[in-house]
């Protein structure tokens, strides 16, 4: 999968960045509408995500490739449970647009405006993260930066091709009588998954 | 152009009847500074931050070319295709012949204002393409058939009703005005679009030289869609949208969300570098490619400006409207009477510049100067200060109005011009009703039912003063009064009261009888060589008297001193010279005299006073000159009167020099909102620092809350004088 950075971990140690953000990431975040979820484990991101399919009466999953997803094992989960589950690049791309829930991963928060920054230059990320109605985003609660200014210091190291994106809560619009109405193009709820147990190989 | 044969005025009155318009702009304009200061909580500094947007694109604006050449430079080497198209229909053949080229039936297109300051959209429909808009509000318009009314939100004129209207109408079924379902219903049809569509056109918010990305920032995630889905993307990028390094997208990102729409961040922010994969399906079989990414590096009049000692500043410009939002006269009409796109003070510069200056004589008088703009602009453009520059440059290459040429060419004679107002008192005596009435002789125009204006008063300071001064025998300063035509010819009581705390304060105050206007209203049309002659004379008046202080109970008078003065007689060194020397002696008469106080030890707390006094703020004296707590420590050291504040204290009484007359329909229904607070601060009198001002808000007082007395400091201060003696 192309990615613009290969190892956002060690980036992100020459700026400053540590899990002592992730309070006032969780309180900006949700208050631009994104769901925050904190766990100990991955597996208990399986819980999580199993509930959330249960309630939503979800059928069909795409979700691309990342080391917190797989050491959750919530893809096995959802196979048990008859889930449709796509994960290779052109079963997404044929099956995004009707999925009732994307999964992806991304590389760290900013505590300044509740965002997180997702790695988007392989399509399919953008592909599970845009289409379906409901985008669930794993991330390290570990890898939180300040502010704006700190996460450009490390775009300024790595970002020389590709396609990076900062998400802040789902997709909004207030063009209509300035209501603010959540989901237009994109997902109209953004949940992350914010694991504090280190996993070897980072998110990628 | 199109605007050739537009009629203002006639705009004008309908947008005021347009109940929808007014009641979201007046919702929204109550709203926004509340919610955009909410949005800077947690920034340490907004100066700072503002500071580094000016600074950061200052530098760049300096060195455009290499700039450009750098971005173009890094994005070729990705792979990008870059344009620099010299103009509208540079671009639009580039555009044509790429979609010709390449099969191209359907686009989708992300914001860009770009595209629609040249209405890239008709073009593209003319050739026979499918075109749709995926931001919402842009797609309503769309579909309305309408322009823009604002840069952010687009829509902002409709109302939910007029829009469940345009939806049903476009999609041949009933679709009920509820705003959530609307929604959907956009989502459901323009997800369609762009699954199907073959190029996706984009705006950007910025371009970074260093590697050659383009930064989008969105709220619906159309942006993400459009550069996403289609094989072929092409952004739009204008000069003005360039930066050096990523890092100083940094200012940028952490203002231009904060200020458009109160967020600390958008949505999604989505920066692209170079082509990326796209997913492309060949005999039902999904495959990767790479884009194709096309950059339009737009030129449109932005290159000239960066080379423009002046308009240079619009690089500054993020485009977040945050100047429309804080405008009271946007408030009243919304963009469209803008006629082009770019709607309000800064939409009056764009205009002229990527549009044509015919557009810009139109509207240019819908900019009152209140500087409520400069004090949110992320960049820190002085949006006022270019429209009086565009107005100089405008009527040196246009001339003057005919009837405004006769009257300054009177008011740039001193002897003409005062021989004019002492003859006006005679020709008003029959319609004077008291100290107020309908016509000021000098702007003969604008009447109006909520609001008297004043009459000229039977003698003016200038006979007087020698009568009223008191010259203390060893003064500590030697004060030259310089009153401006408002406390000369109208408040010449104002003007006595001046003298006697300068008196009280053992100063001895001389009046230059060869001064005259100060030349705002004159350069205030554009006017410059008569503003010229006007200062001339005034610094001669004023050196021939030789005074430790020239002092002035007035702010816009005292700005044309101290700022205008010198600017306009910069090319000229030896009057250059001799306007700073005197414009170091100029000062305003409440900090002046606050100071002095103080010194004095005559500010002590004074205990609260019966009598309830809430001060307004003018435009000029807060935002031009920085006063505002000076005359507040006076009137909170009179022993009559306790200090209570107005809601929006300093916004604008809508009087502004001539555009108050000029523009009554406007100006009065800013007046009111200032009445209407005056009256909710339960204040008994009204002080002000600015006779403009007193004129503006008295007329209204007197038709509305003739019980509500408008008082200039001064006039506060004598009494408390007054009231010591007895």
């Amino acid at each position: 999968m192309k990615k613009v950075c290969e190892n956002w971990e060690k980036v992100l140690l020459t700026t400053t960045c540590g899990p002592e953000y992730f309070e006032e990431f969780e309180a900006k975040a949700k208050q631009a509408s994104a769901e925050i979820f904190r766990v100990k484990t991955p597996v208990e991101a399986k819980e999580i995500i199993t509930n959330l399919i249960k309630f939503t009466n979800a059928k069909k999953v795409v979700s691309v490739d990342n080391v917190l997803q797989q050491a959750s094992g919530v893809n096995e989960e959802l196979q048990a449970m008859g889930i449709e589950l796509y994960t290779s690049q052109n079963d997404i791309a044929e099956h995004a647009e009707t999925a009732d829930i994307g999964i992806s991963g991304v590389e760290f928060g900013i505590a300044e405006t509740g965002s997180v920054c997702q790695d988007a230059y392989a399509i399919e990320s953008r592909l599970v993260s845009m289409l379906p109605p409901v985008h669930i985003a794993f991330m390290p609660s570990s890898r939180i930066v300040p502010g704006v200014e700190q996460a450009f210091d490390v775009f300024s190291q790595v970002f020389q091709r590709g396609y990076l994106s900062l998400i802040t809560g789902p997709s909004r619009t207030a063009d209509i009588e300035r209501v603010l109405t959540i989901g237009v193009h994109g997902p109209s709820r953004f949940i992350v998954i914010a694991v504090d147990e280190p996993v070897s190989g980072g998110v990628a | 152009m199109e605007s050739s044969n537009r009629n203002i005025q006639q705009e004008i009155e309908e947008k005021l009847k347009d109940e929808v318009l007014r009641g979201a702009l007046g919702r929204f304009a109550e709203a926004y500074p509340v919610s955009r200061l909410k949005a800077y909580e947690n920034v340490e500094d907004i100066e700072a931050l503002r500071d580094q947007v000016k600074q950061t694109k200052m530098d760049t604006v300096a060195r455009i070319e290499e700039v450009a050449d750098q971005f173009v430079a890094e994005a070729e080497k990705r792979g990008a295709k870059v344009f620099r198209a010299a103009d509208g229909p540079a671009l639009k053949k580039y555009l044509l012949d790429l979609c010709r080229e390449k099969g191209v039936k359907r686009i989708v297109k992300s914001k860009s204002m770009a595209s629609e300051e040249i209405h890239l959209n008709k073009d593209l429909i003319d050739a026979g393409l499918r075109v749709r808009e995926t931001d919402l509000g842009e797609w309503i318009i769309a579909i309305a058939g309408h322009k823009p009314s604002h840069m952010v939100m687009p829509a902002i004129h409709l109302n939910r009703y007029q829009v469940a209207g345009y939806f049903s109408k476009e999609l041949k079924t009933d679709i009920p005005p509820d705003i959530p379902l609307m929604v959907q219903v956009a989502r459901k049809n323009l997800r369609q679009e762009f699954l199907q569509a073959d190029m996706g056109i984009s705006g950007a918010n910025f371009g970074v030289a260093e590697n050659g990305a383009v930064g989008l920032v969105t709220n619906e995630g159309n942006g993400r869609l459009t550069t996403s889905l289609p094989p072929i993307h092409v952004v739009i990028i204008g000069y003005e949208k360039l930066i050096p390094t990523l890092k100083d997208a940094v200012p940028i990102l952490r203002t231009l969300p904060r200020n458009a729409t109160c967020q600390l961040m958008t949505s999604y922010m989505s920066m692209i570098c170079g082509p990326t994969p796209v997913m492309v399906k060949k005999d039902g079989q999904w495959t990767e490619q790479e884009k194709e990414l096309h950059i339009i590096l737009f030129d449109n009049g932005r290159l000239r400006a960066a080379h423009d000692e002046k308009f240079k500043e619009i690089y500054q410009c993020v485009r977040c409207a945050s100047c429309l939002n804080v405008c009271p006269v946007y408030a009243l009409v919304g963009g469209h009477v803008y006629g082009h796109i770019y709607a309000g003070g800064i939409g009056a510069i764009l205009t002229a510049f990527l549009n044509s200056m015919g557009d810009f004589e139109k509207i240019n008088e819908l900019c009152i100067g209140c500087r409520r703009c400069t004090e949110v602009c992320p960049g820190k453009i002085n949006i006022p200060g270019l429209i009086e520059e565009l107005r100089i440059r405008n009527a040196k290459e246009n001339g003057l109005p005919f009837a405004m040429k006769n009257i300054f060419e009177i008011v740039g004679n001193r002897k003409v011009f005062h021989t004019l107002l002492r003859l006006a008192k005679v020709g008003q005596m029959p319609f004077q009703t008291g100290r107020l009435i309908r016509h000021l002789p000098l702007f003969l125009a604008g009447l109006a039912k909520d609001r008297s204006l004043p009459a000229i008063a039977p003698t003016p300071l200038r006979d007087t003063i020698d009568k009223v001064a008191k010259n203390p025998q060893n003064p500590t300063k030697k004060i030259a009064f310089f009153s401006g035509c408002s406390l000369d010819f109208v408040y010449p009581e104002t003007g006595e009261a001046v003298v006697k705390v300068l008196n009280d304060l053992n100063m001895s105050v001389v009046f230059p009888q060869d001064q005259s206007c100060c030349g705002k209203p004159v350069i205030g049309f554009g006017d410059i060589e008569t503003t010229r002659k006007m200062a001339k004379a005034n610094i001669a008046a004023f050196e021939a008297v030789n005074p430790d202080i020239i002092l002035a109970a007035c702010p816009t008078c005292a700005e044309m001193w101290k700022e205008t003065y010198p600017e306009i007689l910069h090319e000229d060194p030896e009057w250059n010279a001799r306007a700073k020397k005197i414009a170091a002696k100029v000062r305003e008469f409440t900090s002046f005299v606050a100071e002095e106080y103080e010194k004095a030890g005559r500010l002590g707390e004074a205990n609260a006073g019966a009598k309830k006094v809430t001060y307004h703020d003018s435009c000029h004296m807060r935002r031009v000159l920085g006063i505002f707590k000076e005359p507040r420590k006076l009137l909170r050291s009179t022993s009559d009167y306790e200090l209570v504040e107005m809601k929006d204290c300093d916004k604008c009484c809508g009087m502004s020099g001539a555009f108050g007359v000029k523009h009554a329909d406007l100006s009065i229904p800013i007046l009111n909102q200032k009445i209407t607070n005056i009256k909710d601060s339960g204040a008994e009198v009204v002080a002000v620092g600015c006779p403009a001002c007193m004129m503006q808000i008295r007329g209204g007082l007197d038709k509305q809350a003739p019980n509500i007395k408008v008082k200039h400091v001064a006039d506060i201060l004598a009494e408390e004088l007054d009231k010591k003696k007895k």
